[in-house]
């Protein structure tokens, strides 16, 4: 019965079917339109940010771990130093996001019956930052200290051996925070996942209060009235950074092979990685004649998909589908939003590509040491 | 007025609670902080330490005060009485103190007014300098008619100084008060000088009594240190102190104790360290005797006069830990130092005691205790003859027998040559159908050879393998006899002479130094080993008897220098046989095989004694036959390798059977690397087919592949040792194609043979050890260590004992005095250019031995370094001595002559052509060869004491008269006045007696007179076994 369940859990967590199912279940999770709206209630998602909701979430994931710990594979993972500050992270991220949500949908609530928001009496509630405020800051700070300690105490700071050339485990792994990234080098050129993306995530994370112009919401909690916004930050965040984070701590293992969580971290497991160029699949595959020795005509089909992803797509959005949006947001604003959003994007698609095309590059010029 | 200030919207008790809470929570933490971080596991061990030290101690206070406790009282009362003396005069000494303190304070008062006065003198003399010095620069410089009459006064008259009384009054006045002080001081000294007078007697007897009691007083000063319970209070509260937190940064008790070995570097990757041992944080006992039997870790250093110890050679101040021992030197808990077990069940026990677990970010894990001599090679790597590294001598010993370090090569530990002997004349010796079956199975033939299997293996004992192998064996064979195969077998009587007299003589000139002939195989016994083995088909059944077996050592090792001569019946014809033990280097110009002059007789007697051992079982095994469509396979998936399919069939196509078998055994002698060990034609430049093991020691554990062998620790001593068991086992459950197998040939070591190639492997490291440690550069001339080797390679030793190790060969002769000589001192003893031309041209020494001393093949320079390398072992250098001159007319020569006339040497030693007395059993050497062949001080010390440089020689010591002897009556008329004139000087007289040995003349090389005797008489006095007097002292 354990068996069965981890081996389930094993199959659910390979990628292509963990990050779909994610992806799929994400929408009617933090449902971003009426229609998914509908499904949720309907479906009684919304109940997972209730009292109740947030048990159960805690439970499943206490659940989890309780049984991974029986796992002899799994204890092996989750009980190195390194990895205990994911476990932190996990519980905290499902709490505060259960927390935020379950604000917002009471907030919603009340406004749909006419209510004011809850924080709208808040000005009434208020504090002193001298001496309250300070005070209690002082008091968390103390027993934040008290937990380092502790921490600090019962895990050894996992310390090891000066670098040695000659010797890199395997897997190496960058520090925790930054497995994502390591995770997205799988799929981009390192100088788009190393260097672009990281960059494009601050700038837009800095560009979001002026991209923004929705007045609603401001100053207290809600998930309808910025329902889209909501749902592509939550997207961008959970998925494609925490969970990735998730897969590079507790799915990675040697050679950089995926494991799921209860399986033995076997180094001879080998894998096919036939990775084909986009250029490939059109000169080589589809016309069956040689690649070009013109760069440029070569990887001229790779520059045409992303000139339309990047330049095509934006127009057409704003005359169609997107139109009464462009309106509103104006030439500028919305170029920005399309440049962020398309970028943030293009990794789910990347990884798609990957997985069911072997597709390596749209555009592969390593002559250049361009590739997208 | 209420102030704003105190306006409050939130509980402020409430949160005083809380911070309250929070604080006492944070204390407790940091509370728990320092406890964590001063509960160190080392100060544990320190204070389990403390208290065995103060029980050792208790132990040694006990023994002291037994040992003086005769005399204790003795002294005791001696100083009570003078105690008692002193005491009975303590009214006048405290008069006399009294009126001490009153005359110092009189010379402290008349001191200081002195003092007081000189500084003033001082002053005043600096003055009246001044004064001078002005005077004579206004007289040199300012003087004209301007100066008025006044100044010229001033400066041109000395009386003028304003200074130059008060100056010399004070002199005057300080010299009067420097008498008084002097006066009172005497006065002090006089004082203080009777009242010591009075108090010496007392002071003698009290030194007295602590110079008795000193080692008590030791043991009880540590005591009161150490034990504190016996501590007064103040101590006793210091030592609380000194190691509570943050105080303990000045003079703890438990502390880290650390050396840094400068001269040992660890590599960091990018910068070279010293490293830093603190073993002895825990390892307290270590250098210590007084703790050999105490518990882990505080034991002492098993062999503190070679280590640990200052005295020793490998002092801990200089040396460390980890130098030798490898080991993380800087953890101070079990773990952190990376101890390594040596048994799944040490590391089972660990896991429980220690919570152990290995840390496998350190690449240099310290040494499984078994293990440990493999530290020695890093600095003793050009030294194979090493007292306390048996076990790493061996395993290097093993790999040149062996021939590992033919496929592999080893930058310290360079092949001398080929290990096998040369298959380029293979139609001489042996025929086709045997070789093909020696081949596929060597220990059918010889259960123990050193040849190893390649076939039958956990590889390649699958059908399609064993086809595989069939073919290749049969054109390998085919390939190894271009001109046919051997055709006559001449067995006629031109060769083959009395088999009983080969016995003898088998036994008797040496053969037995390096061969043996044992028919019966090896029982293994149940071996209990962490790996697994492939055990032979031939040797080496399980035990069933429970026996176990002879275990291999170094000393077992000198027996099988050479093959086990069994079955040579079943091998090769008489006239080959014959050849080679009459001049082994014509078949094989570089064999380590000797040449033992043998007589045409002789060779043909030992010749047909080695044809009576036949291996029927061998002879009716059936040779692998041509297997024309196994071999088309084997070809063509070798050339699938390299070229296309269509070049393949083209090539083959155009290809004569014998073409393709001819491409089948070179494939086949490349893959396996045979040539790597036998000279064969066309492989003349041959690399190594092996992976280079010259760092292997230091190979990183991940490097090594373990496939999907499981049962084994992850460790890379346990990796060799089970790739030493079966070197195919790593191809297990892998899908390999037949070219891409594990090939490494299994020697069937046995698990004590694989433990000494592991020590030796792991010492082959990359550690930096600075140029002063290594004992290559510690002698200056490097020659030595080629002597070394080639003793050690040529198996000297097999026959002598040299250095206190080997002469085997005794076990088989039986009496010492039979054996070969005893080499112990040989660099001490022999000239040597004597011993040049000796080695060049061996002459009859021991005209009473039948073992012969064979006659290598060495180079000038060969023989040179081995003459040095007996010279090193003796602390000789000297390449050319002169010989001795005796001066026949002084006292000391005549007093010589007259202790050999007493010694009556001629009994057993040869006077040139001169017989001696005694009949053949008791022959020894021919003095008059002495002069040229021996050094002067050797012989001297060789005639004080015989046994004690050659245990077991029939040599008595000659009689030296003493000086009781010597002072009897009759003495000058029974020993002459010329040795009675060196007034029983023994050294003198054996001087005396050398000197006189040292002019007997007559011709040196008397080989062909014994040989003619022999020859005549017989040798058969040996085969007597009843008589055993000749060792009569009452000569």
């Amino acid at each position: 019965m354990i068996e069965t369940l981890k081996n389930t859990i094993d199959y659910l967590s390979t990628p292509t079917i963990s990050f779909t199912l994610i992806t799929v279940l994400f929408p009617f999770v933090f449902p971003p339109t009426d229609w998914f709206d509908k499904i949720n209630r309907k479906l009684r998602i919304d109940k997972l940010w209730t009292n109740t909701g947030g048990l159960i979430q805690f439970i499943l994931i206490t659940g989890f771990f309780v049984l991974g710990y029986q796992d002899p594979n799994f204890k092996i993972i989750l009980m190195k130093g390194d990895n205990f500050p994911i476990v932190l992270m996990v519980y905290s991220m499902a709490f505060f996001t259960w927390y935020a949500m379950k604000k917002s949908y009471i907030n919603d609530a009340r406004l749909d019956e006419g209510k004011k928001p809850m924080e709208y009496h808040d000005p009434e509630d208020k504090v002193l930052v001298w001496p309250d405020l300070v005070y209690i800051e002082f008091i968390c700070l103390i027993l934040f200290m008290v937990f380092l300690i502790v921490w600090s105490i019962l895990v050894p700071a996992p310390l090891e051996e000066p670098a040695n050339p000659a010797a890199t485990p395997n897997p190496s792994k960058a520090p925790w925070y930054f497995l994502g990234l390591q995770e997205m080098l799988v799929y981009f050129d390192p100088w788009l996942a190393g260097v672009i993306f990281p960059t494009l995530i601050i700038v837009g994370m800095c560009a979001i209060p002026y991209i923004d112009i929705n007045k609603k919401g401001d100053g207290y909690y809600s998930f309808r009235e910025r329902r889209v916004g909501y749902f592509i930050f939550m997207y961008g965040w959970v998925v494609l950074w925490v969970y990735l984070i998730i897969i590079g701590t507790f799915f990675r293992g040697p050679n950089w092979n995926f494991f799921g969580p209860f399986e033995y971290w076997d180094p001879h497991k080998l894998e096919v990685l036939n990775n084909v160029n986009l250029s490939e699949y059109f000169w080589v595959i589809g016309l069956g004649q040689p690649l070009p020795s013109n760069i440029l005509l070569r990887e001229s089909v790779g520059f045409l998909v992303t000139g339309i992803y990047l330049f095509v797509l934006p127009v057409l959005l704003a005359k169609t589908v997107l139109k009464k949006m462009y309106e509103a947001y104006g030439p500028t604003r919305y170029t920005f939003l399309m440049i962020l959003g398309l970028t943030m994007l293009s990794l789910p698609i990347k990884m798609y590509l990957r997985w069911f095309f072997n597709l390596k590059y749209i555009i592969g010029i390593p002559e250049w040491f361009f590739n997208i | 007025m209420a102030h704003k200030n105190d306006e409050r919207y939130w509980n402020i008790k409430k949160l005083n609670k809380w911070f309250a809470i929070s604080s006492i929570l944070f204390l407790l933490s940091y509370v728990w902080i320092f406890y964590h971080d001063n509960d160190d596991e080392f100060k544990r061990y320190q204070r389990e330490f403390r208290k065995l030290e103060i029980e050792v101690s208790n132990k040694k206070l006990e023994s002291a005060l037994s040992n003086v406790q005769d005399q204790r009282v003795e002294y005791e009362e001696k100083y009570n009485l003078e105690l008692d003396k002193y005491n009975s005069k303590m009214v006048e000494v405290d008069s006399l103190k009294s009126n001490l303190e009153y005359v110092k304070g009189l010379f402290y008062k008349a001191n200081m007014d002195y003092l007081f006065k000189k500084a003033e003198a001082d002053e005043l003399k600096y003055l009246y300098e001044d004064e001078i010095v002005h005077s004579e620069h206004y007289h040199n410089n300012h003087e004209d008619e301007s100066t008025s009459k006044e100044d010229k006064d001033k400066y041109h008259h000395d009386d003028k100084f304003e200074y130059k009384e008060k100056y010399y009054e004070t002199l005057e006045v300080m010299k009067d008060l420097k008498v008084t002080k002097e006066k009172y001081e005497l006065q002090v000294l006089e004082i203080e000088s009777t009242i010591k007078n009075m108090g010496l007697e007392l002071k003698n007897k009290k030194d007295e009594l602590n110079e008795y009691l000193k080692e008590v007083n030791l043991i009880n000063n540590k005591i009161l240190k150490l034990d504190r319970t016996k501590m007064t209070f103040m101590n006793q509260l210091g030592d609380l102190v000194r190691d509570l937190p943050i105080l303990d940064f000045m003079d703890p008790y438990y502390k880290v104790n650390q050396v840094v070995a400068h001269d040992i570097k660890y590599d960091v990757n990018f910068a070279q360290v010293p490293s830093v041992d603190r073993c002895t944080s825990c390892h307290l006992g270590i250098s210590n005797p007084d703790y050999k039997d105490a518990p882990q870790p505080f034991t002492s250093h098993p062999n503190l006069d070679l280590f640990v110890s200052s005295s020793s050679p490998h002092p801990f101040e200089q040396y460390g830990c980890t130098s030798c021992h490898s080991g993380r030197g800087r953890g101070t808990g079990f773990v952190s130092s990376v101890h390594m077990p040596g048994s799944p069940e040490q590391k089972k026990e660990w896991e429980e005691k220690y919570d152990w677990k290995k840390m496998h970010h350190w690449l240099q894990p310290m040494l499984p205790t078994k293990y440990t001599q493999a530290g020695c090679f890093k600095c003793h790597e050009a030294d194979p003859i090493l007292a306390g590294g048996e076990k790493l001598a061996l395993g290097l010993m093993l790999i040149d027998q062996s021939g590992c370090n033919n496929c592999h090569h080893i930058e310290s530990y360079q092949a001398m040559g080929k290990s096998g002997p040369p298959l380029t004349h293979l139609d001489e010796k042996l025929d086709k159908d045997w070789v093909k079956k020696w081949i596929k199975n060597p220990q059918s033939f010889r259960y123990n050879t050193w040849m190893p299997h390649f076939f039958d293996q956990s590889n390649n004992s699958d059908e399609e393998s064993v086809k595989r192998s069939n073919a290749t064996i049969y054109a390998i064979t085919e390939y190894l006899y271009p001109d046919g195969d051997k055709e006559n077998f001449d067995n006629s009587n031109e060769f083959i002479g009395d088999a009983e007299n080969g016995q003898k003589l088998f036994n008797a000139v040496g053969c037995q130094g390096c061969h043996v002939i044992e028919t019966e195989s090896t029982q293994l016994g149940d071996l209990d080993v962490p790996y697994e083995m492939y055990i032979s088909n031939h040797g080496y059944e399980p035990d069933t008897s429970g026996v176990g077996y002879e275990k291999m050592d170094r000393y077992t090792l000198l027996k099988y220098q050479g093959p086990n001569l069994i079955g040579m019946g079943s091998k090769s014809d008489a006239k080959w046989i014959y050849n080679w033990i009459k001049h082994p280097e014509k078949y094989w110009p570089d064999t380590k095989m000797p040449n033992l002059r043998l007589t045409h007789e002789e060779a043909k007697d030992i010749t047909a004694y080695l044809l009576t051992f036949e291996n029927e079982e061998f002879e009716d095994e059936i040779a692998v036959t041509e297997d024309r469509e196994e071999l088309n396979n084997i070809a063509r998936r070798w050339m699938m390798k390299s070229f296309p399919k269509v070049e393949v069939d083209a090539r083959l196509s155009s290809m004569t059977d014998d073409a393709i078998d001819e491409y089948v055994a070179k494939k086949s002698i490349n893959y396996y690397g045979c040539y790597t060990c036998h000279d064969m034609d066309g492989y003349e430049n041959g690399k190594p087919i092996g992976a280079e093991l010259t760092y292997e020691g230091s190979v990183p554990v991940s490097k090594l592949d373990f496939g999907h062998i499981h049962d084994i620790d992850h460790t890379t001593h346990a990796w060799f040792e089970q790739k030493l068991a079966n070197p195919r086992i790593f191809d297990k459950h892998k899908i390999v194609a037949h070219e891409d197998k594990s090939r490494m040939p299994n020697f069937y070591f046995k698990p004590e043979e694989i433990e000494a190639i592991v020590t030796a492997i792991l010492g082959f490291t990359n550690v930096k050890i600075a140029d002063s440690k290594i004992t290559y550069n510690l002698v200056d001339d490097k020659s030595v260590f080629e002597g070394y080797k080639l003793i050690n390679q040529y198996n000297c030793q097999g026959c002598h004992v040299i250095e206190n190790f080997g002469g085997h060969m005794v076990d088989v002769i039986g009496k010492i005095e039979n054996a070969p000589p005893n080499l112990n001192t040989q660099g001490a003893k022999t000239q040597p250019d004597w011993l040049f031309n000796f080695f060049k041209n061996p002459v009859t020494i021991r005209p009473h031995l039948q073992v012969r001393m064979p006659a290598f093949k060495f180079s000038d320079g060969q023989w040179n370094s081995i003459i040095k390398a007996f010279q090193h072992l003796d602390e000789r250098n000297l390449l050319i001595e002169d010989s001795f001159a005796v001066d026949i007319n002084s006292a000391k020569f005549k007093a010589g002559a007259k202790l050999h006339e007493f010694g009556a040497c001629n009994n057993c030693h040869f006077y040139g052509d001169q017989f001696p007395k005694q009949t053949p059993e008791t022959w020894a050497p021919n003095l008059a060869m002495t002069k040229e062949r021996l050094r002067h001080d050797w012989v001297v010390r060789w005639l004080d004491n015989p046994q004690a440089i050659m245990p077991g020689t029939k040599m008595p010591a000659p009689y030296i008269p003493d000086s009781i002897t010597l002072s009897l009556d009759n003495a000058l008329e029974t020993w002459g006045k010329d040795l009675m004139s060196l007034d029983g000087n023994r050294q003198a007289m054996l001087e005396g007696l050398t000197d006189y040995i040292y002019s007997i003349e007559g011709p040196k090389d008397i080989s062909t007179l014994v040989k003619e005797y022999f020859k005549i008489n017989g040798y058969e006095f040996d085969t007597d076994e009843e008589e055993d007097d000749f060792e009569d002292e009452d000569w």
